[in-house]
């Protein structure tokens, strides 16, 4: 059988519709000093060409949101929404301090405005440069991630969880209302899938119940994909740990694919599949935790080559690391797995 | 009194009824390491076995750690005195390059409510840091807690630290956090590897022989 040449967009969207495309489909989130060991000099758009990724990825973080410094010295930040953030090494803010920490910060709470036409600039540039050619992925952070890490800080998200859940209803509404009207204007500006970041889970176990789960977690984010495709824009879902006891709310909300099916908390991408590739995408999940950053290039290609062989069969994957490309991945590795998605990759595949 | 309630009441994460009974408790002159062994002690331990099971999970874990916390407010300033002593001094911090606290505020609260007073270097501290406040006290444990995979070289960057600067011998070594083994802990030659808050308040008592 002659498969017909697809370009990136064709190959991730025919991969979301669980249907096989003409080979694997890979794009990634990269650190800098990842491309500059591959590409020097290079920006992420040129690198993204230079490697013929089939998708690029705008950072609602990094890419839209406002912050203001507080300290220098420390990397101290103010977030748009209003609590403080610390950027790591790998220029990533995490929150230090949440935005409201009680229920009168609450009530004198003011959103920032998703409608500033700065936040899409970058978007913008993406679009005139890969519309229609490679996927275009938008980042929208998960109201529970956002709730719980800028917004209440974790403690006293998880507090209200338990004494004052009405706190985390009324939190969300507002955080939903931005997030909505976010994924509105970059629908109008050509995103192709909005990537819902944010963990449910940890390493050994999901950080709630079950109960919590469907409660909390759940309804948030099922009104995000259900206004992502009501504006007929695909959905990936991000979460790292163990969801073996969540999974079925992730699916059960209508996201299309999901990543990076955590294989450091033991989730195995072939029994994923078998359980629910039928159902959605898998993205996912060669070691950033190990063979990317310490394994030889053989054993990258040996375990890119696995997780293609596991997870691949009729569509509906695409393969990425398992979390992001960070800074302590070796680049030659990353060639690798590149390199070997498409000796691998190609359909109909020869693997077993 | 019965300090069983004062234990139920850390399991339900009862606020207000932790912070009476041991009010109580006090009243009742009731001596400060029967109040910790009797009350918190036991009520931390159901906790952490909730949390083991898969019954509890993080919000249950924060709103014991309240009851804990408001309890030891009023017993914290009395120990040291009429024979109440620390399990011992234990140092912990989050390696370099790395500013979550969440589950080193887990372990600490767990420590503190299993009687051991806990200095919190914070986060993103350095080796040199480290160093400098186990030269400078008199710790039995160090803690070194890790989140991400790419910072976790940073927590065998801690104990050459302590090597080079002639006190590791001085203390015992934990590491932990989501990424950590324990097969990794003896490789970079840690004493111990707790994988959650619950473990490391049980394996700090063994590692000073008072499990």
């Amino acid at each position: 059988m002659v498969v017909r040449k697809m370009n990136g967009l064709e190959r991730v969207m025919t991969a979301l519709r669980l249907k096989e495309p003409d080979r694997v489909p890979h794009f990634e989130r990269i650190a800098g000093k990842v491309r500059e060991g591959i590409l020097p000099g290079a920006s992420e758009e040129d690198f993204v060409e230079h490697m013929d990724l089939d998708g690029i990825r705008f950072i609602d973080r990094t890419h839209s949101w406002s912050y203001e410094t507080v300290d220098e010295a420390k990397r101290i930040k103010r977030d748009q929404w209003g609590g403080l953030v610390r950027y790591t090494s790998e220029d990533n803010p995490v929150p230090v301090e949440p935005a409201i920490k009680s229920e009168k910060d609450l009530e004198n709470y003011v959103l920032p405005d998703p409608d500033e036409e700065w936040r899409y600039e970058y978007l913008k540039q993406l679009a005139k440069r890969f519309k229609g050619e490679r996927a275009i992925v938008v980042g929208v952070t998960d109201i529970f991630a956002l709730g719980r890490e800028n917004i209440l800080g974790d403690v006293g998200y998880f507090r209200a969880m338990v004494k004052n859940p009405d706190f985390i209803y009324r939190t969300s509404e507002i955080i939903l209302d931005y997030q909505l009207r976010y994924m509105r204007n970059c629908s109008e500006l050509g995103v192709d899938i909005f990537w819902v970041n944010g963990d449910w889970a940890m390493t050994e176990r999901p950080m709630v119940s079950r109960e919590f789960t469907e409660k909390f977690l759940a309804p948030p984010f099922k009104k995000l994909v259900d206004y992502a495709h009501s504006l007929g824009v695909s959905v990936i879902k991000h979460t790292d740990g163990n969801i073996w006891p969540i999974y079925d709310t992730i699916i059960d909300a209508g996201t299309d694919g999901l990543h990076p099916i955590d294989p450091m908390a033991g989730m195995d991408i072939g029994e994923a599949k078998a359980k629910f590739g039928d159902e959605i995408c898998l993205c996912g999940n060669v070691s950033c935790a190990f063979s990317l950053v310490s394994g030889t290039e053989e054993e990258v290609r040996q375990e890119t080559r696995e997780v293609i062989r596991k997870a691949g069969k009729g569509g509906g994957l695409i393969c990425m690391s398992s979390n992001s490309i960070h800074s302590g991945v070796n680049p030659k590795n990353y060639l690798a797995m590149v390199k070997a998605i498409r000796e691998f990759g190609q359909y109909p595949l020869v693997l077993d | 009194m019965n300090l069983e309630e004062l234990s139920q009441a850390v399991v339900a994460g009862d606020i207000d009824a932790a912070e009476k009974l041991t009010k109580e408790a006090i009243a009742s002159h009731i001596p400060i390491a029967d109040i910790l062994g009797a009350g918190l002690v036991p009520g931390l331990r159901r906790v952490g076995e909730l949390f083991e099971k898969g019954e509890y999970y993080l919000p249950e874990l924060i709103v014991s750690g309240d009851a804990v916390a408001r309890a030891l407010d009023y017993l914290e300033p009395m120990m040291g005195q009429k024979g109440a002593s620390y399990m011992g001094r234990y140092l912990i911090g989050t390696v370099q390059g790395d500013v979550h606290d969440l589950g080193k505020n887990i372990v600490i609260m767990m420590l503190r409510g299993n009687g051991w007073e806990v200095t919190d270097l914070g986060v993103d501290v350095s080796p040199q840091e480290f160093c400098s406040a186990v030269s400078t006290g008199d710790y039995q444990i160090v803690g070194i807690s890790s989140l991400l995979t790419m910072t976790m070289v940073n927590a065998a960057k801690i104990i050459e630290a302590l090597k080079a600067a002639g006190v590791r011998d001085k203390v015992k070594v934990m590491v932990g956090g989501a990424p950590t083994t324990a097969e990794w802990a003896a490789q970079i030659g840690a004493d111990a590897h707790a994988k959650d808050g619950p473990m490391a308040a049980i394996v700090a008592a063994e590692l000073v022989g008072k499990s």
